[in-house]
């Protein structure tokens, strides 16, 4: 099933830089640069997925997110915003959206926010399980096996691995890894998430699998689907 | 006013001696025609002595007594008039006052002189006026002189202002010790002087610090994308990695330096909602654990008892995060990091290189990083960030020796 995307931008470079790398990922996608144009798409249309730019001509992004959830639509809602990161947290997701990203951002990170938010939408069947090659999970147990061999795992590494089993061969950034493990958004500039990434690795490489964490650099860690 | 009815009272006063006297003598004089003949009578009177009472007696014959004549229309005593005689002395005219006695041997009349009463009066008029013009002199000159000082102050005032305005913000107005209002001004005015030129001082800081913390990432990217085209296809995906790296710490100092204005100035909205401290130091303690563990640190918590703020959740714990990991970041291999929380108060102590006591205010200011060398990573924003979230949350912070280390004390209100 394709998805539906519609994004809302009026700086072509970023437009142009989005909408490649969605349709590169089999997305479906329409594009506005004006805020009149994406409220009238937006309405007549059905989305997956809006990504929003915050400063737009004719209609900005927050006018535009307001009138839509004031007129009942439910489309889950990506702001991008070329305010600060503080900034956005609260006026962002205060008028309705569901995730924000500052300027400037790297695709792959937006392109995980998405994916996660156009599956929420998604009604899917309760997983249990969850397998990426050699490496299995068991969500209700907190069971973790590599080749049939357990993995001891405490709370926020089994949290770490989740997440990246979610998103198997996509590099996760350390941003995304935080707010994934903790509940607090915050960009921490600190090396608190390479620290467990290293700590879940050394167990992987106890197993002879420390390849299956990837470090990607300057953008974050990615888990390899390997052998 | 004051002087008019002084004037008032004392006239007053001297006519009632003068009636007084007058009425005394009337009765010295009835009583002495009763007793004596009227010889003797004629004796006494011209025997009277003329600085007391002036008396005439018109005898049958002559005048007797000091005067040689009677003047027409005196009244009886205790009625007075006054009027006036001629001597042949250097004072030709005298003032007299005086009145009519009826005694056994006929009118006599008791006089006195008044002219000194007069010129006491004279006097007293004169002394007045004196007065008054002395003072009105005197008020005038020191009016004069208070507005000259005053007007010198004002100079003063204006010629400070054009200092300011041509760009030398070190000058202040001169504050005497006499503590008047000019000088509460001026003390005022040198306050607001100070603060301005502590603002200025830190914007030109934080011009030149801005400028050589991005320069240098910035000449690496340079250096880096042209070297780009050189490298051999293997190195070329690192390369390109190293790049980003350095581009993203340029965009995150931004992206702090932005934010810190915003939470400085109060732009920033605030999500509040009640904070369990507990909790948050809990959380604080179990992101932080691994940190402190890959550094083989000691890093322990104490929770005594609970307290809940009103706070933004995200905003606090980035700043007491920021603390914890500086606390971490700083100290060596196997130092003892420890997170206490009781009530409304926490402390983030470790037994580090601490910080010495000249820089323990510096470091809240922008981008101020005490190791020269930029050996650590990070914006140099951090504390100063940790400052304005913690006076946006009325929290204070006070940095204090551990002996040896440094101890972050932080109290909500």
């Amino acid at each position: 099933m394709t998805m539906r995307i519609l994004i809302v931008e009026d700086d072509a470079t970023t437009l142009k830089y989005v909408a490649e790398g969605f349709t590169a990922q089999q997305y479906s996608v329409d594009s506005a640069t004006d805020g009149q144009e994406g409220l009238t798409l937006a309405k007549h249309n059905q989305y997956d997925l809006i990504v929003l730019d915050r400063m737009l001509p004719k209609l900005d992004g927050l006018t535009l997110l307001s009138a839509l959830r004031t007129s009942g639509n439910k489309t889950p809602v990506l702001i991008l915003s070329a305010l600060s990161h503080v900034d956005e947290r609260v006026k962002g997701l205060r008028a309705g959206g569901d995730d924000y990203m500052t300027k400037p951002f790297a695709f792959a990170e937006l392109l995980v926010r998405a994916e996660k938010l156009a599956q929420r939408n998604v009604v899917e069947p309760a997983t249990t399980d969850i397998e990426v090659g050699g490496l299995k999970m068991e969500l209700l147990t907190r069971n973790v096996t590599l080749d049939g061999k357990e993995l001891m795992l405490q709370p926020k590494e089994f949290q770490l691995l989740k997440f990246l089993m979610e998103h198997p061969n996509q590099v996760i950034s350390r941003t995304l890894l935080f707010e994934a493990v903790w509940d607090y958004h915050f960009d921490p500039r600190t090396n608190v998430i390479d620290v467990h990434i290293a700590k879940l690795r050394r167990k992987f490489e106890e197993l002879g699998h420390g390849e299956l964490i990837e470090t990607v650099r300057g953008a974050g860690y990615r888990l390899c689907k390997g052998h | 006013m004051l002087i008019s009815s002084l004037y008032r009272q004392l006239i007053i006063e001297q006519e009632n001696q003068v009636d007084a006297h007058l009425f005394a003598e009337m009765q010295r004089y009835q009583q002495l025609a009763l007793t004596v003949n009227r010889r003797s009578f004629a004796a006494q009177i011209q025997a009277s002595d003329p600085k007391t009472a002036l008396i005439a007696w018109k005898n049958s014959v002559d005048m007797v007594g000091a005067l040689t004549f009677l003047p027409d229309n005196m009244p009886l005593l205790p009625e007075t008039k006054e009027f006036p005689i001629f001597t042949g002395g250097p004072d030709k005219l005298h003032i007299l006052t005086g009145g009519l006695a009826m005694t056994n041997y006929g009118p006599v009349l008791i006089a006195t002189r008044t002219d000194q009463l007069a010129m006491l009066i004279e006097k007293f008029v004169n002394a007045a006026f004196w007065a008054v013009a002395f003072t009105l002199g005197l008020t005038l000159a020191l009016g004069y002189i208070f507005s000259k000082a005053i007007l010198r102050r004002l100079v003063q005032y204006n010629q400070l202002s054009e200092q300011i305005e041509a760009g030398h913000y070190n000058t202040r107005l001169p504050v005497s010790r006499q503590q008047d209002e000019f000088d509460m001004l001026a003390q005022q005015f040198n306050r607001v002087l100070d603060t301005l030129e502590q603002n200025l001082r830190a914007v030109r800081g934080v011009t030149d610090n801005i400028a050589h913390d991005l320069r240098t990432p910035l000449s690496h990217l340079r250096i880096g994308i042209e070297q780009l085209s050189e490298k051999p296809q293997a190195e070329l995906e690192d390369a390109r990695a190293e790049l980003l790296e350095e581009l993203d710490d340029c965009l995150a100092t931004f992206d702090a330096m932005l934010s810190l204005t915003r939470i400085e100035e109060g732009q920033q909205l605030l999500d509040l909602q009640p904070i369990h401290l507990q909790e948050i130091c809990q959380d604080l303690f179990e992101m932080a654990d691994v940190i402190a563990e890959a550094k083989d640190q000691v890093f322990t918590i104490d929770l005594k008892e609970d307290a809940i703020i009103q706070g933004d959740k995200y905003l606090l714990f980035q700043a007491l995060f920021n603390l914890v990991d500086n606390a971490i970041k700083y100290s060596p291999e196997g130092a003892k990091i420890h997170i206490e929380q009781d009530n409304k108060c926490i402390k983030i102590a470790d037994n580090g290189p601490g910080i010495a006591d000249e820089d323990k205010e510096r470091v809240f200011e922008r981008l101020v990083r005490l190791d020269p060398s930029r050996h650590y990573k990070g914006t140099g924003l951090g504390l100063s960030m940790v400052k304005a979230i913690l006076s946006r949350h009325q929290a204070s912070i006070e940095l204090t020796d551990n002996h040896p280390g440094l101890l972050v004390s932080i109290h909500f209100k």
